[in-house]
């Protein structure tokens, strides 16, 4: 055998395991599970338990619900996340050191205690309620409604999202800023110019973690989302658990792999173009 | 108060303010939980408790399905990063330093565990386990877990094993070391931070896991963040509040522990290619 096929052998016997692993809890179960949904009760297939998502006037509330909290949490994440990333790149201070040291915590927070402090600070007659009390200032009800369901989501991926760009804007030569200054470009023009198409690639991915983590999400909507319309994540778990429907469950979940698949394709057809560039 | 306003200037003032309604936001539900914990008597209105106590610890303690909870998700997140250690940091080296067929696309096949949302997949393994039997099963708890760290403890290493240079281990060959003595001494040490940082991650995330347990381990692999999930509903605040800490201590002793090594280019290698 000669050294190459030799090589070749082993980098397939290295890598073996782990892909079996992948096609046993990825790929076969995307792929059964879709099949599964195509099964209408009488046992037979077809497109029956789609078209239940879209008839049933509960179901298409928790569609809109859902878009509606992924979307907004998507802007203001992306929006808060360049804001930091920037704000840590450009300061030199004391203050932007601390957060630099800090910023990443919440990302090792387990979900379930960040979500129980929130409904401790923001809730009823919670912390932050008592602390305004003194200045006549009175909360809204944020926990078991939207509000709170979007501050989740920020506070669960302003970090990651920020930790992403902050790694990409770094990446981008001081001199090339220094430059563009020079030549009279202002602060927004920089940005637009030379910042955003420099670590657009990074914002798309970024993107695609958001969008995906909101609407895969459970723990905090479960936790403190309202009874109706539910989050898509938490009303698969119903189907699946409490009515034991799992054909119409996998249908759920396939379809929120329909709204994500624009944005997985172009995730991972960027990352293939990124990997082709450097081998 | 207004020289004092204009000498620092308005731009300070707001930058300020803006970092400080961010660490309260951050910090708050965090710190509101640390008080919570040691309160004895805590009504409303009052800012701070006007009694502090254990007893809340005491309590969860003493409770058995809670003790049980933290020596089962230890042993579940040991098993989980000891596989997916044995399992991917082969394969991050063959990807690092092997030529071999088809090596981009199982390189990329890697990112299909983060390209569906996460509960959509997680019904979609129950519907598989649910017929194969791995319902409520220790295995298929263990397998359930590996989904979120099969990427990037395949990623994170195969940088790292990318970043250590050829030439070194040239060198150590060319004094008569053998390739896996050369892999032993060179590679493997230079490349330990970015294996450590994964290995790391790996850890916390499967104590962390909760959704997936939910679905498939019920009701017999109740970890800590299941019964936390019982806690909320069940305990008055104070008992949450305690075992919070308890669940949240283990992460904070690693991830200080492994400060030096944890950076924002090491973890974004783990999602991204750079």
């Amino acid at each position: 055998m000669t050294k190459e096929r030799k090589q070749a052998l082993w980098g397939l016997v290295l890598v073996t395991p782990s892909f079996l692993l992948l096609l046993v809890v990825v790929v076969i179960p995307i792929v059964q599970s879709f099949i599964e949904s195509l099964r209408n009760e009488a046992g037979g297939y077809d497109l029956s338990r789609y078209e239940w998502l879209f008839t049933d006037k509960g179901m298409r509330n928790n569609i809109w619900f859902t878009l509606k909290i992924t979307v907004i949490s998507c802007a203001l994440v992306l929006l808060i996340g360049y804001a930091l990333a920037l704000y840590l790149r450009f300061s030199p201070g004391k203050l932007a050191g601390w957060i630099r040291r800090t910023y990443m915590i919440p990302m090792f927070i387990p979900g379930v205690i960040a979500t129980y402090g929130l409904m401790n600070l923001l809730g009823n007659h919670g912390w932050l309620s008592r602390l305004l009390l003194p200045f006549g200032v009175t909360l809204p009800r944020i926990i078991f409604d939207e509000k709170g369901l979007i501050i989740a989501n920020l506070w669960f991926n302003i970090p990651f999202t920020t930790m992403l760009l902050s790694s990409a804007i770094a990446g981008i030569p001081g001199s090339v800023i220094e430059s563009a200054r020079d030549v009279g470009a202002g602060k927004l023009g920089i940005f637009f110019r030379i910042i955003l198409p420099l670590s657009y690639k990074t914002f798309l991915v970024a993107l695609t973690f958001v969008f995906m983590g909101v609407i895969g999400s459970f723990t905090a909507p479960f936790l403190i989302g309202q009874n109706s319309p539910q989050m898509l994540g938490v009303a698969m778990e119903q189907v699946f658990g409490v009515f034991q429907e799992r054909e119409q469950a996998a249908a759920i979940a396939v379809f929120t792999f329909l709204l994500c698949s624009v944005l997985g394709f172009f995730y991972i057809r960027s990352m293939a173009k990124e990997e082709a560039a450097r081998m | 108060m207004l020289w004092y306003f204009r000498s620092v200037g308005l731009r300070r003032i707001i930058e300020f303010i803006l970092l400080t309604v961010f660490a309260v936001f951050f910090a708050g539900p965090l710190l509101n939980l640390a008080v919570l914990a040691f309160s004895g008597q805590w009504t409303y209105p009052d800012a701070l408790p006007h009694q502090w106590s254990l007893k809340w610890w005491s309590f969860v303690l003493q409770k058995e399905d809670i003790a049980q909870s933290i020596s089962l998700s230890f042993l579940i997140a040991a098993i989980v990063t000891g596989l997916s250690i044995v399992l991917c940091i082969p394969a991050a080296y063959a990807f690092a330093r092997i030529r071999f067929p088809f090596k981009r696309f199982f390189l990329f096949s890697f990112l299909l565990t983060h390209a569906f949302p996460k509960m959509g997949l997680y019904v979609s393994i129950a519907v598989l386990f649910y017929r194969l039997g791995l319902m409520n099963t220790l295995l298929g708890v263990v397998l359930i877990h590996m989904i979120n760290v099969l990427m990037f403890m395949t990623w994170i290493p195969t940088a790292a094993f990318r970043n250590v240079h050829a030439a070194q281990e040239e060198s150590a060959r060319d004094v008569g070391a053998s390739p896996l003595r050369v892999f032993r001494s060179v590679t493997l040490p230079m490349a330990m931070p970015g294996i450590a940082v994964a290995s790391v991650f790996t850890f916390l995330n499967s104590l962390d896991e909760a959704q997936g347990t939910f679905l498939v381990g019920i009701p017999d692999y109740k970890t800590m963040p299941i019964v936390m999930y019982s806690i909320i509903s069940d305990f008055p605040s104070s008992a949450g509040a305690v075992f919070s800490i308890i669940l949240t201590a283990p992460t904070l002793i690693l991830l200080l522990a492994a400060q030096r090594l944890v950076s924002a280019d090491v973890l974004a290698s783990g999602f991204q290619v750079k």
